[in-house]
């Protein structure tokens, strides 16, 4: 704790003669600016300002941009799709239409994935939300559109592309190499995976214990009501 | 409504009750204690109370804080539908006090204006008007504030729904009266000139209505609206931890302070307490923030006036601040770093020596405009004596913050009820007593100097490694480990982000220092998922309610460079 400073009273109301005759003033300032003149002279490469899109800003690996949809090592979704990103998402971007995965070790998947850019606020509580470790974002901040449909981006936009860098690198996401926490387990190295087509003999063999009837996917349109309805 | 000797009290709450029974009213005044102490009025009794709160030299609640209207439609053990909930502030006692006016069922709900005990209750009062429909009988200027003038409906009554949309055109902007009529100056005509909404100067889309004698304004209206986007009906259909990222954007220029407001008030409510490593986080990027604001606030304001270089030389902290929130939480403007109980993640491990590099590096850029600004002629020219508020002048219209600290008062809700660590921390809390453009200069550069000494002990006390958020699952998310491999970590996980934090039924005034003066947030939970109500105290709000009134006289030059002073940030006044 300490005191009251009153900073009006370390500024004299009345400036001197020198102040008020304008030239060594301005000689003071002109000595200010040519100092920045000369330091930016000579640090030309490594200005405050930089000349995008040239040249980019180095940005953290916590980085919130473009989100981007992880795989197992199959290449197959590590999203289960159980709607825990869109529950927190608090500007209500995410549409999931959850589908029966052949695998039955893998239960439930995305049929559709869609993030509105446009909606989207970069708040990274998808992550934060997501027990799968399904979901991360990336350094790309670069989305430009030319109409609001090519906004909504679809699984084939945010899915990782196996085998290939991701663009403007890893940004925000549930844990970072060397700070101790360990991935989820693959459901895909897991000893006990039926393989495709197993489900089926399940099924006909009355085994299956997941509601088999229908289309699996729940209906779009129904989710969408239901989402507006809220 | 209870008598006032029936209910035990604490101790505020008895004194409170003590002064009250002074009144001729008192028999009518409920005392009930809350989070602060409370007075239930009657309408009918409201304006004489307030003048008694204000008047009595035993209360003195000089300072009109803020007016919330609720409306307890869906909301169970309220006497009546409608509450207009008032908070006040006595300077002289740094005590804070709320009265709710019980709005009885029946009639439309309606109770006098107090804006004549506090000319700062004016705006706020339209604003009541607007969003929940209330009349104020007495009021000198009742028409929308925040909405538009063709908005049908009162968007905070509970039987409104959000997602309706009311369209504006030209035809239906609505001038003041006095815009319309002729008014002469002796023999010279006067004009009634418009400027804004969308004017460089004016920093958001703010339109003010000016009549001119000449170069001096003769009267003037400010007309707000047009970023508003009703933070508060958001909050109510999202949960407690949604309405971060809405928070991020009142003050988006310090978005940090107002999450670290926002979460104080919910984490008060559920009484936990963070750790001390994580409070100390709060505290250092609040601080940073705080340069930040006032970085951004001189620098333009300085531009405003035709002094472009200061901008490039204060813009280089930010941009330095900007890297370091980035590098802590992957955002620059908007951040949403906190977290009801903690923050979202750690901060990375140069976090330490990144802020000890920015704490050398920005004295040298403050050094640099102090050298050519603080003694310059055509600045002190410009700034001393335009934008005149008096001390008197700044309490009646609510001011707090930097622009009541350059009018002469010493308030600092880091002094007066120092939060986290700034009680054990050395630092002074700069005032001027002029009350100009100039004065409000001053405090501000010297504001960002006391900040850079209270992060640099913050830093010395920061404990190198430790928690940030609280281990109460109920309320903070569990770590990823725990929730990936361990059964009872993911339903926690689960339950969290599908239901969102259970608080307590109940309600909560709290308040910090924004970079603009008191940022408070009026919290009321049903037990529900989200906020029942929540209400945002806007620093800058009751600034731009006087502002209209301050440049009366002057030229628009003058207004322009107040403008500025007064630090109006559009996001926040208008939420």
């Amino acid at each position: 704790m300490s005191g009251v400073v009153d900073v009006g009273v370390k500024q004299p109301r009345k400036l001197t003669v020198l102040e008020r005759l304008y030239i060594p003033e301005i000689v003071k300032g002109m000595g200010v600016t040519i100092r920045h003149l000369l330091r930016n002279i000579a640090r030309i490469r490594n200005l405050p300002t930089i000349l995008y899109p040239e040249r980019r800003r180095d940005y953290s690996d916590r980085f919130r941009g473009k989100h981007i949809l992880t795989t197992r090592a199959d290449g197959t979704l590590k999203c289960v799709a159980c709607y825990m990103c869109a529950e927190a998402c608090p500007a209500e971007c995410i549409t999931i239409v959850a589908g029966e995965h052949p695998k039955i070790a893998y239960e439930k998947y995305p049929v559709v994935f869609d993030i509105d850019m446009l909606r989207c606020v970069f708040c990274g509580f998808c992550v934060d939300a997501c027990p799968k470790d399904a979901l991360w974002m990336t350094g790309n901040y670069e989305m430009a559109f030319f109409n609001r449909e090519e906004a909504v981006f679809g699984i084939d936009k945010l899915i990782a592309k196996q085998g290939l860098p991701v663009k403007d690198g890893l940004g925000y996401r549930p844990y970072y190499p060397g700070d101790g926490t360990r991935p989820p387990g693959d459901a895909s190295s897991s000893p006990v995976i039926p393989g495709d087509g197993e489900r089926e003999i399940l099924r006909e063999k009355g085994l299956d214990l997941h509601h088999t009837e229908g289309p699996g996917p729940l209906n779009a349109a129904s989710l969408a009501a239901d989402r507006r309805g809220r | 409504m209870s008598s006032v000797e029936s209910v035990a009290l604490t101790p505020v709450a008895e004194k409170l009750r003590e002064r009250i029974a002074r009144s001729p009213l008192a028999s009518r005044i409920a005392v009930v204690d809350l989070d602060l102490p409370t007075l239930e009025v009657s309408p009918a009794d409201w304006p004489a109370v307030a003048r008694f709160l204000r008047d009595d030299p035993e209360c003195r609640f000089d300072l009109f804080l803020d007016l919330a209207g609720v409306d307890n439609a869906k909301r169970h053990g309220r006497p009546s539908r409608f509450e207009a909930v008032f908070h006040l502030l006595s300077l002289s006692r740094d005590e804070h006090l709320r009265v709710k006016v019980v709005l009885p069922d029946g009639a439309s709900p309606s109770l006098p204006t107090v804006s004549e005990v506090w000319p700062a209750a004016n705006w706020f009062e339209r604003e009541a008007f607007d969003l929940f429909g209330f009349d104020f009988p007495g009021h000198p200027n009742l028409r929308r504030l925040l909405c538009h003038d063709a908005f049908v409906g009162n968007p905070l009554r509970k039987d409104y729904s959000p997602g309706q949309r009311w369209f504006f055109t030209e035809e239906d902007l609505r001038m003041p009266d006095w815009a319309h009529t002729e008014e002469r100056a002796g023999h010279f005509e006067t004009q009634t000139i418009s400027i804004g909404p969308s004017h460089p100067a004016t920093h958001g889309i703010i339109h003010l209505i000016a009549r001119l004698d000449g170069e001096k304004i003769a009267r003037a209206e400010t007309q707000i609206g047009y970023m508003h986007r009703c933070f508060e009906k958001m909050a109510e259909t999202h949960t407690w931890n949604q309405a971060i990222p809405f928070c991020d954007r009142l003050n988006y220029v310090s978005a940090m302070i107002n999450g670290v407001g926002y979460v104080r008030t919910v984490e008060k409510m559920l009484g936990i307490e963070i750790p001390e490593r994580g409070q100390l986080v709060r505290t250092i990027l609040s601080e940073f923030s705080r340069i930040m604001d006032h970085c951004v606030n001189i620098g333009t304001n300085l531009v405003d006036i035709g002094a472009l270089t200061n901008f490039w030389y204060l813009y280089q902290p930010r941009e330095g601040i900007y890297g370091l929130l980035e590098a802590c939480c992957g955002a620059r403007l908007t951040v949403s770093y906190v977290r009801v109980g903690g923050l979202a993640i750690d901060v990375p491990e140069d976090f330490v020596p990144r802020c000890r590099a920015l704490l050398e590096s920005i004295p040298k850029f403050l050094d640099d405009v102090d050298r050519l600004i603080t003694r310059n002629r055509i600045v002190r020219n410009r700034f001393a004596g335009t934008g005149v508020v008096t001390r008197d002048q700044a309490i009646a219209w609510g001011f707090t913050g930097p622009p009541l600290r350059a009018s002469g008062v010493a308030y600092d809700v880091r002094r007066s009820r120092p939060y986290d660590f700034y009680d054990r921390f050395d630092w002074d809390v700069p005032v001027a007593t002029d009350g100009d453009n100039y004065a409000r200069y001053l405090v501000r550069m010297e504001e960002m100097r006391q900040s850079l000494k209270i992060i640099r002990q913050a830093l010395e006390i920061f404990p190198a490694a430790g928690p940030v958020s609280s281990d109460d699952w109920h309320v903070v998310l569990p770590p990823k480990d725990a929730v990936y491999h361990d059964m009872e970590s993911l339903i926690f996980h689960f339950k969290l982000i599908m239901e969102g934090i259970r608080v307590p039924v109940g309600e909560r005034y709290d308040w910090i220092e924004g970079a603009n003066g008191e940022l408070g947030f009026y919290a009321i939970s049903d037990g529900g998922r989200g906020p029942y109500r929540l209400k945002h105290r806007p620093p800058c709000f009751p600034m731009m309610a006087a502002y209209e009134k301050i440049i009366v006289g002057g030229p628009i030059s003058d207004a322009i460079a107040t403008l500025g002073t007064l630090n109006i940030i559009a996001g926040e006044l208008e939420r």
